[in-house]
């Protein structure tokens, strides 16, 4: 039976949680257990006093490393990156993509919503499905008559 | 805090740090420990506070602890299946697997021979594994990590490498204003210079070897004095 196997697993975890209790009870302290300490441990000389990285370049001894140094400069300078200008604006942006008729993906979706009635109507007002196929059409005698 | 500077030895119990902690949490560092509700310290020095709530012990020392996250000069010392072993001043070597590389695959090793310089980081550090180091960056990409060609490599205190990577170090403004270099400094104590001609080069190392005694405050004055230390 479920129900039994499920208490069967409850008391043997129990028993389990006590033995590792009772193995391990004269190792853990009282701190240790309550947990909330207000100290944190920090093995890194570099965290603690902020050391900066050591890889350094000056007066164009080496450009490559010293472009990267500006650059981390430059972030640290003005925390957030400087916004770049739009070359266009969110209007002309939202114009052209529906113009583009670019949500396809939204009409995929909402064809699967629709009502077979909707369905028809949309396919009708697209215009016929079969074209007529543009072929050549042969001239008509007068037409030749009328350039000569 | 800086005008009065506590020194403390190993297994004195550090009240002052014990009395903010009463407040809000706080951070200790290298040379602190905390036995169950009193903070002890576990090497000798001045004691150090940064606003607003961390301490450590500067002391004077060459092993290299290895710490998570550090950027450390290693030597290659062996290549072991995909590993090489890099020595970085600690206990125990250090790994660094041939794929922690930017652009190292499995078919296009980097070429990397023993007695080649490393600057890496410490991914892993834990007193009962050996360290693992990286090249790379959590993107892939090398960064300023990667190995040192040329130049010169000489070894000192972690306090003179720790001394160089302040902030505003007053020593690297000064040596910019004589000639143009490129400088590699480990937390682990080695540094790695290189200049135009071998006699700059040296002419460096031995102005930044001068300033091994310096203390906080005396750094200044030594540093207007770098110029003659290094036409000699």
């Amino acid at each position: 039976m479920k129900f039994m196997q499920r208490t069967k697993a409850k008391v043997a975890k129990e028993a389990d949680d006590e033995q590792s209790r009772a193995l391990y009870s004269n190792e853990l302290s009282g701190m240790v257990l309550n947990g909330n300490s207000n100290y944190i441990i920090e093995p890194s000389y570099s965290i603690c006093e902020g050391l900066i990285e050591g890889r350094l370049s000056f007066r164009g001894m080496n450009p490559e490393l010293e472009r990267l140094l500006e650059l981390e400069q430059a972030e640290k300078a003005g925390n957030a990156r400087p916004e770049q200008p739009k070359e266009v604006t969110d209007k002309e942006m939202a114009e052209s993509y529906y113009a583009n008729n670019a949500p396809t993906v939204s009409r995929t979706m909402s064809k699967k919503f629709s009502t077979k009635n909707e369905f028809n109507k949309r396919k009708s007002s697209e215009g016929p499905k079969w074209k007529k196929k543009a072929q050549f059409k042969k001239p008509r005698q007068d037409d030749d008559n009328v350039q000569v | 805090m800086a005008t009065k500077v506590t020194i403390v030895m190993p297994g004195e119990r550090v009240t002052a740090v014990e009395d903010v902690a009463k407040g809000k949490r706080v951070i200790l560092g290298p040379g602190l420990r905390r036995v169950d509700d009193k903070v002890v310290a576990s090497k000798a020095g001045p004691l150090r506070h940064k606003e607003p709530n961390t301490f450590w012990v500067d002391s004077y020392q060459r092993r290299y602890v290895p710490a998570r996250g550090d950027l450390v000069i290693g030597i290659i010392r062996a290549r072991a299946g995909d590993l090489y072993r890099v020595d970085i001043g600690a206990a125990d070597t250090a790994s660094i697997s041939y794929l922690a590389f930017e652009a190292a695959t499995k078919k296009n090793r980097p070429d990397l021979n023993p007695g080649d310089l490393l600057y890496a980081r410490v991914l892993n550090a834990n007193a009962d594994i050996e360290p693992e180091l990286v090249c790379v960056n959590s993107n892939g990409k090398r960064g300023k990590l990667g190995m040192l060609q040329d130049g010169f490599f000489f070894k000192c205190s972690l306090n003179l490498g720790r001394l160089l990577l302040r902030e505003n170090c007053p020593a690297l403004t000064a040596l910019t204003d004589e000639l143009p270099f490129e400088i590699a400094v480990g937390v682990n104590g080695r540094i790695w210079v290189k200049a135009h001609s071998m006699r700059e080069t040296v002419g460096l190392s031995n102005a930044i070897m001068a300033l091994e005694q310096a203390g906080y405050t005396e750094i200044d004055q030594i540093c207007s004095n770098l110029g003659d230390v290094l036409q000699a």
